[in-house]
């Protein structure tokens, strides 16, 4: 027992067992880059399905994008569908 | 976290379930809203302000191709947004989530979504074709609607942390508290203000449509996420390793 390949194959064996302890460790925190990034897609999409009344394109067509209201129109089918007020 | 993995599975489950939400549409929703714009065109007709000509029709049928086309751009659209809430929720929960696979997790928290922040705001601002809604209270109903899907929402976190608090025999209470508190919300805000005009049996044949259609949405989010993960484990040093 006391020559040296037995302690050699006893390291093997124990750093083999233990080596998927040390792999399996995840690295949990959610990076709040990604989190505000994730919130700013949420909060951009639901208004543009949900509640857009011509707001968005005003932007660039000014005060008749309000009554073209091309992204209600173009999202009409799936507003009603999806449970939101549409008109 | 691999953060773009995160990203990228995130909002790939998000479009693709909401592709699929559009797609079920068009097949279920799709007849009711039909039905219903076509009784819209009758009371345009009726009124005189607009003819019924060959000229309208085809004005009509264009119009609205490209009305259902759209339907499947925003049902990507609202599944990306949605999707995105899911992806942020379910990084910050899956450890405290039931224990299991990915998918029994994903399945697990998008039962919870589903009924806290759209079946309890759906059975106080049921769905409505058109033909139903006065343009005139719109925002309104927008407002109230969004505001008890927040309370809502944010009544069950409120609740998990009390949740978590509790010992075991107790944790009940937490169950029992959001109801008496979502209750109390659900009589307290105000109806909807519009009076529903148009056929029950229309307006009852695309609510439950729409029901089902969205439910289709929230099983598709969590089985393509939870089999995303699983895949490639965004929360892992080493993909290769399950755990």
């Amino acid at each position: 027992m006391k020559h040296p390949m037995v302690y050699l194959l006893i390291q093997v064996y124990f750093n083999y067992m233990s080596s998927p302890t040390q792999i399996v460790k995840n690295k949990s925190q959610v990076p709040i880059f990604a989190i505000i990034t994730l919130a700013i897609i949420f909060v951009v999409g639901l208004f543009v399905v949900g509640y857009d009344q011509g707001h968005i394109f005003s932007v660039v067509l000014g005060e008749s994008a309000y009554e073209d209201l091309y992204i209600h129109e173009l999202t009409h089918d799936m507003r009603h569908a999806a449970g939101f007020p549409c008109h | 976290m691999r953060t773009v993995i995160f990203l990228v599975i995130v909002l790939f489950s998000g479009a693709l379930a909401g592709t699929i939400h559009g797609m079920a549409n068009l097949v279920i929703v799709e007849p009711y809203l039909d039905e219903a714009i076509g009784i819209e065109n009758q009371n345009l007709f009726a009124s005189g302000e607009e003819e019924d000509i060959p000229a309208f029709w085809v004005e009509y049928d264009a119009y609205r191709d490209w009305q259902k086309g759209g339907q499947i751009l925003a049902g990507a659209i609202l599944g990306t947004s949605m999707g995105a809430l899911f992806g942020i929720v379910y990084a910050l929960s899956r450890k405290v989530l039931p224990q299991g696979s990915d998918l029994k997790k994903t399945l697990t928290l998008a039962a919870v979504m589903w009924f806290t922040i759209y079946i309890i705001p759906f059975l106080k601002y049921p769905a409505n074709p058109p033909t139903v809604g006065d343009g005139e209270t719109v925002v309104l109903r927008a407002i109230l609607y969004l505001s008890f899907i927040a309370i809502s929402g944010f009544g069950v976190v409120g609740f998990y942390q009390l949740y978590k608090k509790l010992q075991s025999k107790t944790k009940i209470v937490s169950f029992v508290g959001y109801g008496i508190f979502i209750a109390i919300v659900f009589v307290l805000m105000p109806s909807n203000p519009d009076e529903v005009t148009a056929p029950m049996d229309l307006v009852n044949g695309f609510r439950a449509m729409s029901v089902v259609a969205v439910s289709v949405f929230w099983v598709s989010l969590a089985v393509i996420l939870g089999g995303l993960w699983h895949k490639f484990r965004p929360d892992a040093e080493n993909p290769n390793i399950r755990n």
